[in-house]
């Protein structure tokens, strides 16, 4: 609070007075050890199988009630894009990715550690990450402020407008099979989201008589039981060996200066496409790094060295995964939705901590705003540092047996899941959101709007309620505001444009 | 045909027609004083109406299948039930029983499933499992049930 005390006149704060005001806040004492203990979580949660970032941010929220809602939210950030680092580490050296913006990274990455150059692939996978992840934050920096300050602006009908087309962004782009399906899930989050007290009477509805459903299905269980219970399963289908690792010695961690040529220019496109991924709602990394490679490979002077340990292919991806963390972070900071799982989640640990996210956020509680910004440049720097000489020690953790591991990651669901409420109700909803994500998973579906519909539906219902309420009920009047029909037609256009082009694309193939 | 698909989205079928009668007992209110139960109503409408033509799809021969993953047969469908079930009994009886027990049966049963053999390790393991967990999160100020049998 003494930090709080010491904030200088928010609204009036330039975006590198902020910075500087953020720095000093993210450099106390414990916002720092939150720093530090969230990239190491997150490297290591990048590195093993079984239990993503998502899963991890869900499984230490209850760890931070013992923390102020700023470094819990520096904890939470730093796992994110800790495990970001953490991914490629396994992608290149073992070809196991750790999670799924790391996919990208076992094509080339692996190849050129099968050719003797996986230390200079590492490097400039970290040093992309680190070059990218600074232009994130400082794009990041740059926009929350500004939309901020035009956000506030917004009434009930611009927030139900947003948060409508983000879940349509979400389920167009999130994959998952058609259209129907991916807004089956949008549906369902929604749904799960009813249950509890209603945002405006307070009635309870589907409680079924439980008090501790008076409060809504809490976010923690389901998020454990879809990420973390799910993975379990399906690891546990079939039991594997600890696989083959191609060991790396510190001095071939330096990439030839032919190398760094090669890969600077990558690099920067990369931080540009995953900043503007991280602004859509949808799977900001994942969808980054595939959009990086691709336009690596066109614009490449030698496309035929792609999928054989091309460098390009590596740095591009591996820096566009955490620019997009930058870009993600903007509409959560900035309006107070998030559009993807891991800003959802940040989103409940907020709510949790008693903060309600929104274009306020800046001006009621700068030093949140700031200090995870700057955090992020120096969680940054404690990834390089800790990624480039560790990062035979952090591969060596897929020793650890599965059984073993797996055998920790269950309890560790169970306890943190219990512990958020002392509720032996949220055991049960987590190993039946576990089992409901197994099933889901087997059928490709995707699982991100269940848990987006889960934190935006109570937000969602207020908004279109109020927006109801404001206009007498006149929907017309609700959507010819200029900026929710602006919104409600991108949102159009997201679910009709592809089907156009696609049907042009048929006739133009079968006239030909 | 794909069954497990069938299957699925007919659960949520049943989904949305129980959920809409659930949100006809609450206040649907009118559309300028929308009541508590006219969210849910609109929610349960539109289950229905993305589960139903998903799951008359589901149903058509000669269609091609959804992609997906197999599910597991055999064995390994057997490993994956065990873990569920394993899940499943930590959960009734962690209220009776208590923490120390649950988790150190869980544990013992995850080891044994996912591949360890020996019991001479998996009984010491999960027992300091168990020990550890329970202690850090007491220390950590989580109090975690102790059985209702023995308190």
């Amino acid at each position: 609070m003494s930090l709080c005390r010491g904030a200088p006149f928010s609204t009036k704060m330039d975006s590198f007075q902020g910075l500087a005001y953020g720095l000093g806040v993210a450099f106390s004492g414990s916002n720092l050890l939150a720093c530090f203990f969230g990239v190491l979580v997150g490297t290591l949660v990048g590195v093993l199988p079984g239990i993503g970032p998502i899963g991890a941010m869900a499984l230490l929220i209850p760890s931070t009630f013992a923390l102020g809602p700023t470094a819990a939210l520096i904890m939470l950030a730093g796992i994110f894009y800790g495990s970001m680092y953490g991914g490629s580490t396994t992608s290149i050296l073992v070809n196991v990715p750790g999670e799924a913006a790391s996919v990208i990274a076992t094509i080339d990455g692996y190849q050129m550690a099968r050719k003797g150059r996986g230390g200079a692939a590492l490097t400039v996978s970290a040093v992309g990450s680190f070059v990218a992840g600074t232009l994130g934050i400082l794009a990041l920096m740059l926009f929350a402020p500004p939309l901020a300050k035009v956000a506030v602006e917004f009434g009930p009908p611009e927030y139900f407008a947003l948060m409508l087309t983000g879940l349509i962004s979400l389920s167009q782009l999130g994959g998952g099979g058609s259209l129907g399906r991916s807004f089956l899930m949008v549906v369902f989050g929604l749904l799960l989201g009813t249950v509890g007290m209603e945002p405006i009477s307070g009635l309870p509805r589907f409680t079924f008589g439980q008090l501790q459903l008076a409060q809504g299905v809490a976010l923690v269980p389901v998020a454990m039981g879809l990420y973390g219970i799910a993975e379990v399963l399906v690891i546990a289908e079939r039991i594997t060996g600890i696989p083959d690792m191609i060991k790396v010695k510190l001095r071939e961690l330096f990439p030839t200066a032919a190398e760094w040529k090669r890969a600077f220019p990558p690099i920067f496109r990369g931080a540009g496409v995953g900043f503007f991924f991280g602004l859509i709602p949808g799977p900001a990394a994942i969808l980054a790094t595939f959009s990086s490679y691709t336009i690596e490979k066109r614009i490449s002077k030698h496309p035929e060295e792609f999928g054989k340990g091309a460098i390009e292919g590596v740095a591009g991806p591996e820096a566009a995964n955490n620019s997009a963390m930058g870009g993600t972070m903007v509409p959560l900071l900035a309006l107070g939705v998030p559009f993807d799982p891991v800003t959802a989640i940040l989103l409940g640990a907020l709510m949790i901590h008693g903060i309600l996210p929104g274009p306020l956020l800046l001006r009621q509680h700068p030093e949140i705003f700031w200090g995870v910004v700057a955090s992020m440049y120096i969680g940054n720097v404690m990834l390089l540092i800790l990624n480039l000489p560790l990062v035979g020690v952090f591969a060596s953790i897929l020793r650890l047996p599965q059984h073993l591991l797996m055998g920790f990651i269950l309890i560790l669901c169970l306890v943190g899941t219990y512990s958020v409420n002392n509720s032996f109700l949220d055991i049960y909803i987590l190993i039946g959101m576990g089992v409901i994500g197994y099933v889901l998973r087997k059928l490709n579906f995707n699982l991100a709007p269940v848990l987006l519909g889960l934190v935006l539906g109570p937000m969602f219902e207020k908004a279109l309620c109020q927006s109801l309420i404001m206009y007498r009920g006149d929907v017309w009047g609700i959507i010819s505001r200029p900026l929710t029909a602006a919104l409600l037609l991108i949102g159009a256009a997201i679910i009709v444009l592809p089907r156009l082009f696609r049907l042009f694309k048929g006739m133009k193939t079968k006239n030909s | 045909m794909n069954i497990a698909l069938a299957t699925t989205y007919f659960c949520f079928l049943l989904l949305g027609g129980f959920y809409l009668i659930g949100s006809l007992e609450i206040p649907l209110g009118s559309a300028d004083q929308p009541g508590a139960g006219a969210y849910p109503f609109l929610i349960g409408i539109t289950l229905l109406a993305f589960s139903f033509p998903l799951f008359v799809n589901s149903l058509r021969k000669g269609l091609p299948k959804e992609r997906g993953e197999a599910f597991p047969k055999g064995k390994n469908l057997k490993r994956v039930l065990s873990v569920a079930s394993a899940l499943i009994l930590f959960a009734v009886f962690l209220k009776p029983l208590g923490y120390g027990i649950c988790s150190a049966a869980l544990m013992g049963a995850i080891l044994k499933l996912l591949g360890l053999r020996s019991w001479g390790k998996i009984v010491p393991i999960s027992i300091l499992t168990a020990a550890v967990s329970y202690y850090l999160f007491a220390f950590l100020d989580v109090p975690l049930p102790r059985g209702t049998l023995f308190y």
